[in-house]
């Protein structure tokens, strides 16, 4: 059986690796995924491929499986209001189903 | 007229120098829209190899050298960090158009010192046969750290007195219009347009205190000067001699050209984005390398004349002051001081600070050497 389940998405600036892994963490998320990654937005081009020094020009992108909207939210408002005033990121969220997952529960319990 | 004929000879002598060429060569094939590519695991690498030498060079001179020398020279490279910064805070920061948040970031950037800017530094000196002592490469972080310590210090007092004074007038504000207040919010206009703006208010804003210890503590876990220190450690309570003469040493130079192509492709790459802040950058970041190798000139020569500090030191010190970080100090500024835009102070250094270090600061200052020490 298919469970429902809420996928949030936040693209965000690397530098805000670890930070952003704690926050998830810290709301009660039991898991995320992050994919280096890079693209176009309000603020330019970054990581297009083109090489660079240091870390500030490229970009993550976590996903986060949750089994409540609230908790999406909750994660996204905090992320929201501590980095994207000052860092280039956008924050959206999908229904998901999860098909397989041992440790996921959805709303109805394991 | 005699000191600068020789100066100027060789001035141009310098330039010819492979160093540099790669350099200039790298930011020539960018300007053609060359689609050379160099993968940023092998600049890791590299930066790796050329930091570990530099380090193990100057743990292995520690072991057999009095240590009182460096206090001196190593002082002025801490005051030189510090001042750097207060100087982008009243020049810099002074100018039209150009942001105070962003001049401080700049001056910090200005202030910490470039891996491969000091490493070509040190080719050109032992290729124009100029002694200096093997430990002046541990200066590193004398002056990288102090640098930016004290411009995400810098910056946060501003931007907390900054905010103090928006938050007492907005308090007047709300209490002038107080009679029409209905609800929570009181006019349309203090209406949240957006999610993120309406939670955020209903965290307390409070000024954040700037934490020093958690600056130097990423300063340290940095890239470049963790494999510095690893090297230093090594090269003082280990006997790496035979890896360094069969592995290090001989790898350096051909290294360190491959870094200073990439990093004239990226200083090409980021000339677009300086043109989008302020002018007045381009200005300092060529005027700047130079003032501040000056000053850290100045004091080397100090050091030369009272503690015997070698010529070949004093350039070294000279020109890390003059050079601006690449690698490790914008990951660190741009999580110590958020709204500073970063197209502004890693353009600035990337784009100007750095070619104009390798190009004519690290020449110029060997020339300068050369000429006051015969």
């Amino acid at each position: 059986m298919a469970k429902p389940a809420k996928k949030l998405v936040i693209v965000t600036e690397k530098v805000l690796m670890k930070k952003v892994a704690h926050i998830i963490e810290a709301c009660g998320a039991t898991g995320y995924t992050v994919l280096d990654t890079g693209g176009k937005g309000s603020r330019n081009v970054r990581s297009s491929g083109h090489f660079s020094v240091s870390d500030t020009e490229a970009n993550v992108k976590f996903e986060v499986i949750t089994d409540s909207r609230d908790l999406a939210e909750k994660i996204a408002d905090e992320i929201a209001i501590s980095f994207f005033n000052d860092y280039a990121g956008i924050a959206y969220i999908c229904d998901a189903e999860v098909l397989y997952g041992h440790s996921f529960c959805g709303p109805e319990g394991c | 007229m005699d000191f600068v004929s020789l100066f100027l000879l060789d001035l141009v002598k310098q330039l010819q120098s492979p160093t540099l060429g790669f350099l200039i060569g790298g930011m020539v094939i960018a300007a053609l829209g060359s689609q050379l590519v160099i993968p940023e695991a092998i600049c890791q690498i590299i930066v790796f190899m050329l930091l570990t030498k530099i380090g193990l060079t100057g743990g292995i001179a520690i072991r057999t050298s009095n240590l009182t020398e460096m206090i001196l020279p190593a002082a002025f490279a801490v005051i030189v960090g510090i001042l750097v910064v207060f100087i982008a805070r009243y020049t810099l920061a002074r100018l039209p158009k150009v942001k105070t948040v962003d001049a401080i970031a700049t001056g910090g950037l200005f202030g910490a010192v470039s891996g491969s800017t000091m490493a070509a530094a040190l080719t050109l000196l032992e290729e124009q046969n100029i002694s200096y002592e093997a430990w002046a490469g541990a200066f590193y972080p004398f002056m990288d750290i102090p640098a930016l310590v004290t411009a995400i210090v810098v910056a946060n007092i501003y931007l907390n007195k900054k905010r103090r004074a928006t938050v007492q007038s907005s308090l007047e504000g709300t209490l002038s219009r107080q009679p029409v207040a209905a609800g929570d919010f009181s006019d349309p206009q203090d209406y949240p347009s957006t999610r993120q703006e309406y939670r955020g208010r209903q965290q307390a804003p409070g000024g954040n205190r700037v934490q020093i210890w958690p600056i130097i503590q990423e300063s340290l876990q940095g890239p470049a000067l963790s494999a510095m220190l690893l090297g230093l450690a090594l090269g003082i309570f280990t006997r790496p001699e035979s890896v360094y003469e069969s592995f290090y040493n001989p790898l350096f130079r051909g290294l360190l050209s491959v870094l200073m192509v990439v990093m004239g492709m990226e200083a090409w790459s980021r000339v677009g984005e300086l043109r989008k802040v302020a002018q007045w950058y381009v200005v300092y970041s060529v005027v700047a390398p130079f003032v501040h190798g000056l000053i850290a000139f100045g004091l080397g020569m100090i050091a030369h004349y009272t503690m015997g500090f070698s010529m070949g030191g004093v350039v070294v010190l000279a020109v890390i002051a003059s050079s601006s970080s690449d690698i490790s100090g914008p990951p660190t500024l741009r999580a110590g001081i958020p709204s500073a835009n970063p197209s502004a102070y890693i353009g600035a250094s990337t784009a100007v600070g750095t070619p104009v270090a390798i190009g004519l600061c690290i020449p110029f200052f060997i020339g300068l050497a050369q000429a006051i020490g015969g």
